[in-house]
């Protein structure tokens, strides 16, 4: 009840939030993650039409996608889509220059957010995590990279949805809720934009 | 907690920057780059940064030279060395010279990540400690508000002040001019019975003598040209608490026969007055001039003097407690950055050296004046001996000089350069042709038309 009294009203986009599908990420996951942006953001969220992932971004020497470089691909696409932020869904590896790998990545502040299923399949110890414990990974990177699109910050708080998490061991520990002060930043954000929007 | 801190990174590849930039400002650092050691060095120079992450090669100047740096001029910054994959035994060197910590690109998320906040809690930790280690220090050697020396002489002035304090006799304070007489006279009244009473300070060579007479003792309706109305005076202000009579020195020969009946009967009449009006104050005087030397002469009242000396301190001269130069220094640096807020941090070694060299014939005043020109048109973080360059052409060329001495050879001066022509160096002066020539006699200036 608190979520729907505290939405924002935003104008002037068909929904706030477009999930879009690239490469062969599974439609399931893309409407899970879909589900939890309108849920727990309060904002209405769309699936999008399925893309391809552009062969640019592939670094062949790390075997992975540079989610810096699809993002800027996506931001360049995505452009005329009435969309206030744009997610992206992969099933493919990522990394950055300075890391390793990451489950996804969001330029702070900006448009877009790119978010990967490739690690959150298995546990640490190799065993399967399940589809179900799968989904609720996939969906935690997505509010997390979602909510840095909204100027949202790493949380020091290990439970916050916004807590650095570098393992999937790391995002089990992690609940689907922001903390009382990120939601509280998030609200502010949600209602600048609103005013920012205009009728 | 995270917003507070300031990470610079410096490395030459554009997209290691930009993507380590992008990582640590999802976190709220505040996050600057730097293409090179030499830009890195000179965000240093502008800016304190809590952490430092420090790329091994690039191209103008590589890491391990930087950190070299770093760990000389800004000890407390943390460094991360960043290393390629085969680069182990620079980062090993890296670690041996001072390095924090160094990473292997590309990093592991979790490594990055807990090194982070490792090294920023340990920075935390590291500030808090300093700044209780300042103010245990400052603490120590702080022991009258302003008040800063850990050599035996302002120690052994400080336990002085200590028993001065507790009784109630007048006190005679010497020491040349810019030395902290008053401060000690408010630190005396600070810690004396007498704190809760006004502490009224007066400069003795301020003013005329009828000035002062009237300032000191008040005046009555139509005692002289101009005094429409009664006023009370210092005496009578300061009643509980502790008068400072500054360059006592100078009062008038007629006027210490007044102020030695005052101190004997603790009762005044104002300046065309005949009540009697009781006063009670605690009389603390200070003097630059030789007054042994001014009795001899005549211009001092021996029994003026000893009513007044009944407890005497000297206040050392600057030159005579070097040791407290680089304390004071510092003191007065952390007053200016805060009152400025110039992000100045300290003073290096030769700046230190240069201050302990010069001579301070203004004593603590113009050491204060020093820093605080310095500071205020610093370039970097760190004051250096070319920040005190306007001392560097005083030290060792000038020996101390009277203000009689300095208006004698500035006369002269100017005369020479008038080729004797009075009227023309009269209006150079700014002052009449009268006192021109009755300065000329005074001084014995030869030569002049």
């Amino acid at each position: 009840m608190a979520e729907e009294r505290d939405a924002v009203a935003l104008h002037g986009f068909r929904a706030m939030i477009g999930v879009v599908p690239m490469g062969d990420v599974g439609d399931v996951a893309v409407r899970i993650v879909a589900a939890h942006l309108q849920a727990v953001l309060g904002l209405s969220a769309d699936v999008l039409e399925r893309r391809p992932l552009n062969d640019a971004c592939y670094v062949p020497d790390r075997r992975q996608y540079d989610a810096a470089k699809l993002i800027a691909s996506l931001n360049d696409c995505s452009a005329p889509w009435p969309y206030l932020k744009i997610v992206a869904v992969v099933s493919v590896d990522l990394g950055v220059p300075i890391l390793r790998f990451v489950f996804g990545e969001a330029q702070m502040g900006g448009r877009c957010a790119v978010v990967s299923g490739y690690r959150l399949r298995r546990n640490e110890d190799g065993t399967d995590a399940g589809l179900e414990l799968y989904y609720e990974r996939l969906a935690k990177v997505a509010l997390h990279e979602a909510a840095h699109t909204l100027s949202l910050f790493h949380c020091e708080d290990s439970r916050c949805l916004m807590h650095f998490a570098a393992s999937p061991k790391h995002l089990d520990r992690i609940r689907l809720f922001f903390c009382p002060r990120c939601a509280f930043l998030l609200k502010e954000t949600l209602k600048s934009l609103a005013l920012s929007a205009g009728p | 907690m995270a917003g507070r801190f300031k990470i610079l990174v410096a490395d030459d590849e554009l997209i290691v920057r930009e993507s380590l930039v992008a990582w640590l400002k999802k976190g709220g650092y505040q996050v600057e780059a730097a293409s090179g050691g030499r830009e890195a060095l000179e965000s240093l120079e502008k800016a304190a940064y809590d952490l430092v992450f420090l790329d091994i090669k690039m191209p103008d100047m590589n890491g391990i030279e930087v950190l070299k740096v770093v760990k000389q001029r800004y000890p407390g910054t943390m460094v991360v060395m960043i290393t390629a994959y085969g680069s182990v035994e620079n980062a090993v060197e890296a670690m041996k010279l001072g390095a924090n910590d160094y990473l292997m690109k590309p990093f592991e998320p979790e490594q990055l990540a807990l090194l982070v906040e490792k090294l920023l809690q340990h920075k935390k930790l590291i500030d808090e400690n300093i700044l209780l280690r300042e103010q245990m220090a400052t603490a120590a050697v702080e022991r009258y508000q302003d008040m800063i020396g850990a050599s035996p002489a302002m120690q052994a002035l400080f336990e002085m002040l200590e028993k001065v304090a507790a009784v109630d006799s007048p006190v005679l304070i010497k020491g040349e001019t810019g030395t902290g007489k008053e401060l000690v006279a408010k630190a005396i009244h600070a810690r004396s019975s007498r704190r809760y009473g006004p502490f009224i300070a007066i400069n003795c060579g301020a003013f005329t003598e009828s000035l002062l007479e009237s300032e000191l003792f008040g005046h009555e309706v139509g005692s002289f040209t101009g005094a429409v109305k009664a006023k009370k005076g210092r005496l009578e202000l300061v009643r509980g608490g502790t008068l400072f009579l500054d360059e006592v020195g100078e009062i008038p020969m007629k006027m210490q026969v007044d102020l030695l009946r005052v101190l004997e009967e603790r009762r005044i009449h104002r300046v065309g007055g005949t009540r009697d009006i009781p006063v009670d104050f605690r009389l603390i005087s200070a003097t630059h001039r030789d007054l042994s030397k001014a009795m001899e002469e005549g211009h001092f009242r021996r029994d003026f003097y000893f009513r007044l000396n009944v407890v005497e301190l000297e206040v050392p001269p600057l030159r005579a407690r070097r040791e407290d130069i680089p304390l004071l220094a510092d003191f007065f640096l952390r007053r200016f950055r805060k009152e400025t807020n110039k992000p100045v941090e300290g003073l290096d070694k030769k700046a230190v050296e240069l201050l302990c060299a010069y001579e301070w014939p203004g004593n603590v005043r113009e050491l204060e004046n020093a820093v605080e020109r310095a500071v205020v048109l610093a370039k970097g973080r760190i004051l250096t001996e070319d920040d005190f360059a306007f001392l560097k052409r005083a030290v060792g060329t000038v020996e101390p000089q009277s203000l009689e001495d300095m208006e004698r050879l500035h006369i002269q001066r100017i005369l020479t350069l008038c080729r004797g022509n009075i009227s023309q160096a009269a209006r150079i002066l700014k002052i009449n042709r009268t006192t021109l020539h009755h300065k000329i006699k005074k001084y014995g200036i030869p030569g002049s038309a």
